[in-house]
Parts: structure tokens; C-alpha cells; sequence
């Protein structure tokens, strides 16, 4: 590992744990955890029949809401208790007096590092995107089990109950627990450094993050082992369906819950960190276009975030505790669901977007040698993209029933939303032109990314389209838009930011050859998996089946062929990783030759990021401007007239 | 009003740049409360739906159901009371008086478990259940949606407290009670 | 722009908007058509269609002429033309793709208002959809579970769910709407063809929702009158 030999410049020395029982027990770590989870699961099943006793409910032992308070409330926090994220402000709270800051929680200087409460913010980010990573795998492993049953009509291997836990499951941990929080962990990782801050503004609220995301994915793996089964009611969970769905439907509202505060948490730190911390210089217009993207996507998930915890909420209470949100037959509003639902659900396929726009916005600059662009209207587009987002909601409503003469508004703003995309993939290739083009892994699936997303976005525009929605709404059409959008756009875009940043991160290089190899083959394998579905979808196949018309046999078969080998293309991208982090050539500190902050410092960055805080002097993406800076490091005051100099230009 | 208003930045080498007038804890908590705003905006979203939308409902509240409204008033008059004991031992301690923090403190407390007692109270004496019917449900919904976190709200209030009567804050030093 | 590169830059483009425009052309994409519904939502769909077409093509052959031309070796470490933008390209592309989706939406808004009229004249039929069955109820009480309808006059169809949302749609009429628990919805269908149509159910609705499907059977008008009245002298 290669994070011991980063140089250390104000390194304090490794904490060294008292030895003993006493601290292997009761010291915050992974034993702590397990005994503290049981504790608090305890005490929550003591609080639920204490009250149902008291209030004389019948009858006292009532799994729903058991399994909601202890085991889907009271453990996890538990957990997060016995590893150690409330430990500071334990001490806070109580007014005892808090240690001393000694950065004993920061770097890692081993792999056991990774496993601990760490509140440094690459540290966490390494951890989010590791994470992210194992939750991805997890997914698509179910969606292989799905897609060996639709391989033929008719009923194989699974019944019609394990068939939609597994969609559900496998879109939710895509969605909640690989899609958005990968972006997170790679913001965690060089946001900061780019804008020359020594770590995020709430170091300790950045850990509790990370940790409360396992939470989440675990709580929704587990489903599985409910009787009954997994929630089965599609990652929308659509009411009232949610509420006659077994018990396992729980574990899909509560793991919202956990995911959906992980995700606030970050994003308001993100947000505090862009808006408070810049290095000097460094105005809002000299940001990167990745710092641009997070800052808008932070926005929208602090303001629409909370709707999809209510409406979990409204479902929870409904199934838990009997109220009348949804229920029609108690004066509830079916409808209303939908709306509450989608109105954080629309802005997070841009959650899951946006911050890819970043990424590929940095890899196509540096490696075309060249300014992105029209930086200014690339920025302004995503806050165009931020405003319209918020305004489209209805668009997944279009066959619900809903009022009808909100269907016409909502398909404008919807088609709107092209523009502002149209600006952003126009400017890419606009990049391109005249460019000097390396064609390194990173490259290729920004390139990949920007072909793929306009086949995903302009479905969308059929989507958008009323009449032509009407036709094609919840058919594989449907899915060919989302896996074009959310595999060929947000899935690629992780994987241009994962190999661009790889060497910063781990300190060494990966395979340049088996990176284009696994390029290669998803890239041709996703479009032979998910293609076709645009046919079979607009021909007349419903999505969320398990079973279908033998008209549909033979494509559905060749989908899951193909869906296997884009599988297996998966098994190169872990090769490659786990053995070039391991054993990989020692990485330069600036292999792309970026003009960024976070490329200007050694790889991987030393722990405080920089001696002394940078100084902006210019915009991050001068390439090919002669004498051009985007900033002075080390300097300080006694680099003025060098400031002055590169400023004249 | 949270426990995110510690002090980060306690020694880390380098300083940090401060690129805003506003202090990073100030902000954080202010998109905090920007988050917790839209909570409360979904649950308003669903009365509107059940209510305004839904073309089951011709009444409201329906025929049978009453509002406390009296009890109701009394309860919102003693928390906006409140704000003001808070308020005062804010400016207690930005004086420098301990005391005056203190007792502040201490009154805003009981203000606001006055204020719970009474909506329990109410709760039980109501004559319905959040089970009835979606107005019912609305009205639990929202009611204990906001007892919930003026419930949190005296947790935390109880902390500062805490650390208040143990001489921790100081003129300078004041962030925790200040938000 | 040398003229060379514009000749290169052509040709690409010529391929492949040619094979774009092939699979849009030589794939068989939409259904039969059998309503009257249909021939709105086919001509937006294929007015979409060629919009796409174009765009893809255009960024397509972008990012090929790029890669051809401007690709380079690795160890060349020189820097491409330091162009920070156009304002006039800047302009044109977000004037166009304005100018596309309002065509689109224009042509949308209109073929939803024809989609949604059911004339002066229409038959009702109320449709009960409960997991995991659909029924049929004609205004002279009779209930089946196919659904039957003549030929060339509006059908009007009243939604109506016992349990869970469902959602009907045929393939063939290219309309389809949700059936919500509490409220009514309403969905026209104007049938021009005879002939035996999948009924599907397309919205999650529990462990059937994969065969919860029925047949819409569409007949002549005389048949069909025979047919109800004949249901009526059954009862
Ligand atoms: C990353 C996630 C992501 C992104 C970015 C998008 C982007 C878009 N989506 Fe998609 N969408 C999803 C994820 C995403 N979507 C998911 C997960 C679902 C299914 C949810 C479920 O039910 O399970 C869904 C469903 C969905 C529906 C509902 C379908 C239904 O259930 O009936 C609609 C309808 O309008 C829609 C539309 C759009 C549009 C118009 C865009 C636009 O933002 C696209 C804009 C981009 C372009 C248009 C391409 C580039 C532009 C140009 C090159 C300029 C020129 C273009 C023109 C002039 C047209 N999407
Ligand atoms: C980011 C999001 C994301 C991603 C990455 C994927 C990835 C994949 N998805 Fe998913 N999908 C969704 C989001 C996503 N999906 C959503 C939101 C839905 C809607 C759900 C709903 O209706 O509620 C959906 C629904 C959905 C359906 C429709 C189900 C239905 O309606 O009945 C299908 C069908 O084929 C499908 C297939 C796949 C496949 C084959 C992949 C592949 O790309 C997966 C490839 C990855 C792996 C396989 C894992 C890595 C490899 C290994 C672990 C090695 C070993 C494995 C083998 C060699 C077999 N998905
Ligand atoms: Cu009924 Cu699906
Ligand atoms: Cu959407």
C-alpha cells in the first residue's frame, strides 16, 4: 500500500492504542460497533412494547414496528456509535472537555486505517468510492439473476416475488448506493484539493456520512432474508402497492432515510466548503467545472432531498402506524404520492448526472490540450439545468392521472431541458476541434459518455414528448432511456473519473491496456444489451415482468447474453484496480499534465493537501496560453511580482 | 441549535482561507434549516393533495372534527414567548452576563416542555385517532412533525444548557447558543 | 477551415446519417397501427425521429472527424489552439435545439388535445382493473372480461382500480392510461381496424402483473350491436 510512503510534511505520529481488553471493547472500532448495535436494538424493542403496553395496544410484540424502531433505527445508530462517529461530539455534549485536535484521525497509514472513522477527506474518499464500487457489483449480480429468468418466457428460476425484489433491489442500490454516492466519494476526494482547501468544512459531519451509506446498502441487501421477501414494489415504491408489499418494504423506506441524510449531510458540506473555503484568488469563475457541477448538485439535493424522506415517511406511517396519507378508502390521495416522489426523484437523475458533467468536463479538457469550451455558459447551464429540474416532475406522471392540463407545461419545461444539455455536449466537441487529442482510458470514456448520453437524452426527448409517452411509459423503452442515461452517462463518467484520478488517489498507475480493454468491451457490450430494448419496448413489452409473449423469445434472449459478457467486461475493471493499487509503476504526481490544484501536489496528496494555502492566479483551463497559471503554490506574499506578471497576461 | 457548530478548523496546518463573510458554521446551519424547510414543504405538499386535490374531500375538516383551536393558541403563544427568553440569553452572554444566559436558558426550557406537555395532553384528549380518516392523519402528521423537532430543538437546548451551568461559554465564545 | 476538412468532415457525416437514418427506416419500429389515436402519436413520433436523427448525426460525425484528425501520440506534448469560445456557435446552438423541441412540443400539444376528444358520440365503457383482471362494463349493464368495441366510433374508457394502481394499454391503439384506487380516469380510443388486440397492464401491480392481460376484439359496427343486445338478452 502505497499510502505510507506519501510524504508527510507536518505528519503527527500514528495514534498508538493503549493495549488491553478494556480498549478493544469499550475504544470505538469494529467490536464496539457489534455490541453497541445489539444494545440499541434492544433498547428499541424495549421502547416499542413499553409503549405499546402502556397504551394498552394489542398486541405488544408487533414485528412492523419492532423491525422499523430497533433494527432499522436504533441498531444503525448503534453501530455508528460504537464505531466512533459521535465520539467528539459525545464529549462536546456533554461539556466534558473535547481533545484537543491532534489529527490522529487523519491519512491513512495502512490499510486497517480504511476500516476506522477517519475524517479525512481522502480517506473518506477512497472508502466512498471502494464502497460505491462493492454496492455496483452487488447490483448488477442481481440484475444478472433477473436476467438469466427473462432469458426465455415463461417462470425458470425464480418466482414472480423474488423477480421484482430483485429489480427493486438492484435499482435501488444503483441509485442510492453506487450512482450518488460514487460522485459524492470522488467530490470528497478532489473537490477540495481544487479549490485549495485543506479538507472539507465539516471533516467530522464528512465521516458521519460515509459511514451511515453501508447502513443504507446493507438495510436493503438484508431485505432479502425477510419473510416474505425483499420490497418488491420497483425502486418507485408506488403507493398503495408499497403498503400490501411484505415486510421487506420497510427496509426499503428506512434505507431511504439513511441514504437520503447521508447524501444532505454531503451536500451541505460540499456546499460550505465551495462557498467558505476557496484558496485566495480563487473566484467563482476561475472554479473548475467539476467544483461548478457539485456546487449545483449539492443545491438540489439539500432542497429536494427531504421530499423523498417525507414521502417514505408518509408510507411508513401509512403500513406502521394505519394513518390515511395514501389510502383512498380513509380520504388519502393516491396521486399525491407520485408528486411528493418525484419531486426529489426528477432532480436526482440530475444528482446523478450533473456532477458527471463535471468530470467529463475536466477529462476532455486535459486531454485535448485545450480550454473547455465557453466555460461561462458551461456553468450557467447547469444552473439552468438546476432551475428547470425542479419544474419537469410531472413528466413521469403523464399516464397517471393526474390533472390533465398539467401535462402540456410540464412536457415544455421538460424538452427545455435540452437546450441547456445540447449547450454542454456542443461545447465537449467544440473542445475537441483543433485539439491534440491523447486517447487515454480517462478519454475514452469521456468520449464514450458523450456519444452514449445523447442517444439516452434524446429518448428522453421522446419521452418528454407526450403523445409518444403515452405509447412507450413503464415499457422497455423506459429502460433502454435509463441504463442509456444512467450506464452509458453517469456509470461512464464514474469510470473516466475513477481511472483520471487513479493515480492521484492511490499513488500508482494503472494498466493503460487492460483500461481500454475494459472500455472496449462494456462499451460494446452495453449498446448490444440495451438497445434492442428500444425495439421490444415500443413493439409492446411492459417493463417489471418476469414473464412475457414468446414474440419477445428470441431478442430477450440475445439481451441477456449480451448483458452477461457486459458482466464479465466488469471482472477486467477489478483486475485491473486491485492489482495496479497493489503492485502497479509508482505514478507521477501530474501524469496528464492538468493545470488543476489537485494534480500540482504529489500523488497522492500530502495529508494537509498543501504547506500553505495556494494562490489562485488564473482559470483552471489555460491549456496551450502561453506563460498562462491557474495557480502558485508554495509562494505565498514572496511571489508577488511573479502574481503580478502572470496577471498582466 | 445543532451539534454541528463546533470548531472545525481547531489547528489544522494550513489555515484554511475564509473565501465568505459568513462563517462556515453559520451556513451550515442555515442550508440545514433551508433542508428542514422543505421537510415541513412535503408535508405540506400531502394536505394540499389530500386536501385542495383530492376530489373525495367536499368538507374540511369533516363533519365531526374539530380543532383545538383554543388550546392551539395558547400553545403557539408560549413558543413564539420563548423566542424572546432565548433571545435574551443571548444578548445575556454577548454582555457577559453568565447569569443572564443562564436563567434565559433555563426559562426557554420550560417554555418549551410546557409546550409539548400541552400538545400530548391535547393529543390524548383530542376524541380521534391518526388512524381515522386522511384529516386526522394530517393533522398528527403535521402537529408531530413540529413536536418532534421542537422536541429535538429541547435536547439540544438541554445540552447547551448543560454546558452552560458548566462555564463554557464565554462573550467570545457564544457560537452554541447562538444558533 | 481548409477545404479538404470540410470535404472529410461531408462525406463522414453522409455515412453516418445514412446508417442512422437506416435503422430508422429499415427497422420495423411501431406497431400495427389500429386506432385513429395512432396516427397522431406516429407522426410525432417520427417527426421526433428525424430531429434525432439529425442531432446524433451531427454529434456523431463531431466526435469521428475529431478523433481522426486530431488524435495524437502519446509523448507529444504540445497544446491545441487555445479557443475559449464563439459566441456565434454559442448562439446557433442554443437557438436550434429551441427552435426543434418547440416544434416538437407544438406538435405534441395539438395531437394530445385530438387524443383526448372523444367527440360528440362516444360509447362509455367502464373498466374495473383488479389484480389481476380487467372488466368491462357497457352502458347497458353488461360486463365482459374482453374488451369489444366497433369499428370507427370513439370508445370512451372510464378507469376505475379495486386495489393497486394498474394501467391499460393496447400496443395497436398506442393509448394508454393508469387505473387509480379512488378516482376515475379516462382514456379515448377510436378503433380502425378489426381484428384481436393485446390487452397489457404496464404499472407494477403485484405477483400477476405479468399476465394481467385480456383482449380488446374490435368489430364491425352491426356485430357489435348484435352482440350487446344479444349480451343483454342473455341476462
Ligand atoms: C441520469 C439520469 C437521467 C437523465 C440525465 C435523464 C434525462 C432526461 N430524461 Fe429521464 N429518466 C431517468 C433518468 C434520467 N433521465 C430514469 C431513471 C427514469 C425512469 C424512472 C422510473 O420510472 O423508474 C427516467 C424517465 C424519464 C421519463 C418518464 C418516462 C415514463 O416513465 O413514462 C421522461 C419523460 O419525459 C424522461 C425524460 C428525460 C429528458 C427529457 C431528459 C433530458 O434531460 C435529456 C436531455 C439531453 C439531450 C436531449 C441530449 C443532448 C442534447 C442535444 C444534443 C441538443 C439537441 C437536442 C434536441 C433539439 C432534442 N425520463
Ligand atoms: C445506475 C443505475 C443502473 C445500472 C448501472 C444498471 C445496470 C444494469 N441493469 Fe438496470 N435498472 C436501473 C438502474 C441501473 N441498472 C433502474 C433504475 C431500473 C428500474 C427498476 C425498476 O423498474 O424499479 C433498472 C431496471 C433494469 C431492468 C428492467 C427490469 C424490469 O423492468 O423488469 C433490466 C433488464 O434487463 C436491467 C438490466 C441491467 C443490466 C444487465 C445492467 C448491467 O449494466 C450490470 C452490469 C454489472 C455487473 C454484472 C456487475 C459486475 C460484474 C461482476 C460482479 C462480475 C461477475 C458477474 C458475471 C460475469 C455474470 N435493469
Ligand atoms: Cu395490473 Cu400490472
Ligand atoms: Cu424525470
Amino acid at each position: 500500500m502505497t499510502t505510507t510512503e506519501q510524504a508527510h510534511h507536518t505528519q503527527a505520529p500514528p495514534a498508538v492504542p493503549p493495549a488491553g481488553a478494556r480498549r478493544l471493547i469499550f475504544g470505538a472500532g469494529w467490536i464496539r460497533a457489534a455490541w453497541m448495535s445489539a444494545l440499541f436494538a434492544g433498547i428499541g424493542i424495549g421502547i416499542v412494547t413499553g409503549i405499546r403496553a402502556l397504551a394498552g395496544w394489542e398486541p405488544v410484540w408487533d414485528w412492523q414496528p419492532i423491525m422499523t424502531v430497533a433494527f432499522l433505527t436504533a441498531a444503525p445508530i448503534g453501530y455508528l456509535v460504537g464505531i466512533g462517529c459521535f465520539d467528539y461530539w459525545l464529549y462536546y455534549i456533554s461539556g466534558r472537555p473535547t481533545r484537543a485536535e491532534d489529527h490522529s484521525s487523519h491519512g491513512a497509514h495502512s490499510w486497517r486505517d480504511y476500516f476506522r472513522v477517519n475524517t479525512d477527506h481522502k480517506v473518506i474518499g477512497v472508502q466512498y468510492v471502494t464502497t460505491t464500487i462493492i454496492f455496483m457489483l452487488a447490483g448488477g449480480l442481481l440484475a444478472m439473476f433477473f436476467r438469466a429468468e427473462l432469458a426465455r418466457p415463461g417462470m425458470q428460476f425464480i418466482d414472480p416475488q423474488t423477480y421484482n425484489g430483485l429489480v427493486s433491489v438492484h435499482a435501488s442500490l444503483m441509485i442510492f448506493l453506487f450512482i450518488i454516492p460514487a460522485f459524492a466519494g470522488l467530490a470528497n476526494y478532489v473537490l477540495p484539493l481544487m479549490i485549495g482547501a485543506p479538507d472539507m468544512a465539516f471533516p467530522r459531519l464528512n465521516a458521519l456520512s460515509f459511514w451511515m451509506l453501508p447502513v443504507a446498502g446493507v438495510i436493503m441487501l438484508s431485505s432479502f432474508v425477510v419473510p416474505g421477501g425483499a420490497f418488491a414494489a420497483g425502486w418507485t415504491n408506488y403507493a398503495p402497492l408499497a403498503d400490501v408489499n411484505p415486510d421487506g418494504n420497510i427496509f426499503f423506506q428506512m434505507a431511504v432515510q439513511w441514504a437520503g441524510a447521508s447524501s444532505i449531510a454531503t451536500a451541505l458540506n460540499f456546499l460550505v466548503t465551495i462557498i467558505t473555503m476557496r484558496a485566495p484568488g480563487m473566484t467563482f469563475w476561475r472554479m473548475p467545472l467539476l467544483v461548478w457541477a457539485n456546487f449545483t448538485t449539492s443545491l438540489l439535493v439539500v432542497v429536494a432531498t427531504p421530499f423523498i424522506a417525507g414521502s417514505q415517511f408518509f408510507l411508513l406511517f401509512d403500513r406502521v402506524a394505519g394513518t390515511d396519507f395514501f389510502r383512498p378508502d380513509g380520504g388519502g390521495y393516491v396521486l399525491g404520492y407520485q408528486h411528493i416522489f418525484w419531486f426529489y426523484s426528477h432532480p436526482a437523475v440530475y444528482i446523478m448526472m450533473l456532477p458527471g458533467f463535471g468530470i467529463v468536463s475536466e477529462v476532455i479538457a486535459v486531454m485535448s490540450r485545450k480550454p473547455i469550451f465557453g466555460y461561462r455558459l458551461m456553468a450557467l447551464s447547469l444552473m439552468a439545468i438546476l432551475v428547470l429540474g425542479f419544474s419537469v416532475w410531472a413528466h413521469h406522471m403523464f399516464v397517471s392521472g393526474m390533472a390533465t392540463w398539467l401535462r402540456v407545461p410540464m412536457m415544455i419545461t421538460t424538452l427545455l431541458i435540452a437546450v441547456p444539455t445540447g449547450i454542454k455536449v456542443f461545447s465537449w466537441c467544440a473542445t475537441l476541434w483543433e485539439g491534440r487529442l491523447h486517447f487515454t482510458t480517462p478519454m475514452l470514456w469521456a468520449l464514450g459518455f458523450v456519444s452514449m448520453f445523447v442517444i439516452g437524452g434524446l429518448s428522453g426527448i421522446y419521452l418528454g414528448a407526450v403523445p409518444i409517452d403515452i405509447h412507450v411509459s413503464d415499457t422497455y423503452f423506459v429502460v433502454a432511456h435509463i441504463h442509456y442515461v444512467l450506464v452509458g452517462g453517469s456509470l461512464f463518467t464514474i469510470m473516466a473519473g475513477i481511472y483520471y484520478w487513479f493515480p492521484k488517489m492511490t499513488g500508482r498507475m494503472y494498466d493503460e491496456r487492460l483500461g481500454k480493454l475494459h472500455f472496449w468491451t462494456t462499451f460494446i457490450t452495453f449498446n448490444l444489451t440495451f438497445f434492442p430494448m428500444h425495439w421490444i419496448g415500443v413493439q409492446g413489452m411492459p417493463r417489471r415482468v418476469s414473464d412475457y409473449v414468446p414474440e419477445f423469445a428470441n431478442w430477450n434472449f440475445f439481451i441477456s447474453i449480451a448483458s452477461f459478457a457486459l458482466g464479465a467486461s466488469f471482472v477486467i475493471f477489478i483486475y485491473n484496480m486491485v492489482v495496479s493499487w497493489a503492485r502497479g509503476p509508482i505514478a507521477e504526481a501530474n501524469p496528464w499534465r492538468a493545470l488543476t490544484l489537485e494534480w500540482q501536489v504529489s500523488s497522492p496528496p500530502p495529508i494537509f493537501n498543501f504547506d500553505e494555502i495556494p494562490q489562485v492566479v488564473g482559470n483552471p483551463y489555460e491549456y496551450g496560453v502561453p506563460g498562462a497559471r491557474h495557480a502558485v503554490l508554495n509562494g505565498g506574499g514572496a511571489r508577488t511580482e511573479e502574481l503580478e506578471e502572470v496577471r498582466a497576461h | 441549535m445543532t451539534s454541528h457548530t463546533v470548531d472545525v478548523h481547531a489547528d489544522h496546518p494550513p489555515i484554511a482561507n475564509q473565501s465568505s463573510r459568513v462563517s462556515a458554521p453559520v451556513l451550515g446551519m442555515f442550508l440545514f434549516i433551508a433542508s428542514e424547510t422543505m421537510l415541513f414543504g412535503a408535508f405540506f405538499t400531502a394536505y394540499f393533495f389530500v386536501r385542495v386535490v383530492n376530489p373525495e374531500v367536499t368538507t374540511w375538516p369533516p363533519e365531526g372534527f374539530h380543532l383545538p383551536v383554543f388550546v392551539a393558541g395558547i400553545n403557539t403563544a408560549i413558543l413564539l414567548t420563548s423566542s424572546f427568553t432565548m433571545h435574551w440569553a443571548l444578548q445575556s452572554i454577548k454582555r457577559g452576563s453568565r447569569a443572564g444566559m443562564q436563567a434565559g436558558l433555563v426559562l426557554t426550557l420550560a417554555m418549551g416542555a410546557t409546550f409539548l406537555a400541552t400538545q400530548l395532553l391535547e393529543y390524548s384528549r383530542i376524541g380521534f385517532a391518526w388512524g381515522d380518516n386522511s384529516f386526522t392523519t394530517i393533522f398528527f402528521g403535521l402537529t408531530g412533525l413540529h413536536g418532534a423537532h421542537v422536541f429535538v430543538g429541547l435536547s439540544l437546548l438541554t445540552m447547551a444548557t448543560v454546558r452552560a451551568f458548566r462555564g463554557h461559554y464565554t462573550p467570545e465564545h457564544h457560537h452554541g447558543v447562538e444558533v | 477551415m481548409r477545404k479538404g476538412a470540410i470535404v472529410t468532415m461531408v462525406v463522414i457525416g453522409a455515412i453516418v446519417g445514412a446508417v442512422v437514418a437506416c435503422i430508422a427506416v429499415f427497422v420495423d419500429w411501431l406497431p400495427e397501427q389500429a386506432s385513429e389515436e395512432r396516427e397522431g402519436i406516429d407522426f410525432v413520433f417520427w417527426l421526433t425521429t428525424w430531429i434525432c436523427v439529425g442531432i446524433f448525426t451531427v454529434v456523431a460525425s463531431l466526435i469521428i472527424y475529431s478523433v481522426m484528425k486530431f488524435r495524437t501520440s502519446p509523448d507529444d506534448d504540445a497544446d491545441g489552439l487555445p479557443i475559449h469560445g464563439h459566441t456565434g456557435l454559442e448562439v446557433v446552438w442554443t437557438a436550434v435545439p429551441f427552435i426543434l423541441v418547440t416544434v416538437i412540443s407544438v406538435a405534441s400539444g395539438v395531437v394530445l388535445a385530438r387524443n383526448q376528444d372523444a367527440g360528440n358520440n362516444p360509447l362509455r365503457v367502464r373498466v374495473t382493473a383488479q389484480q389481476f383482471a380487467w372488466s368491462f362494463r357497457y352502458p347497458n349493464g353488461r360486463e365482459s372480461p374482453v374488451l369489444r368495441m366497433p369499428l370507427g366510433r370513439s370508445t370512451e374508457l372510464r378507469l376505475h382500480a379495486r386495489d393497486v394502481l394498474h394501467s391499460f394499454w393496447v400496443p395497436q391503439f398506442g393509448q394508454k392510461q393508469d387505473a387509480v384506487p379512488g378516482i376515475e380516469t379516462r382514456l379515448v380510443v377510436t378503433p380502425k381496424k378489426l381484428g384481436r388486440f393485446p390487452v397489457i397492464c404496464t404499472e407494477l401491480c403485484g405477483l400477476g402483473h405479468a399476465v394481467m392481460r385480456s383482449r380488446a376484439i374490435v368489430m364491425r359496427p352491426a356485430a357489435f350491436r348484435r352482440w350487446l343486445a344479444r349480451a343483454r338478452a342473455n341476462r
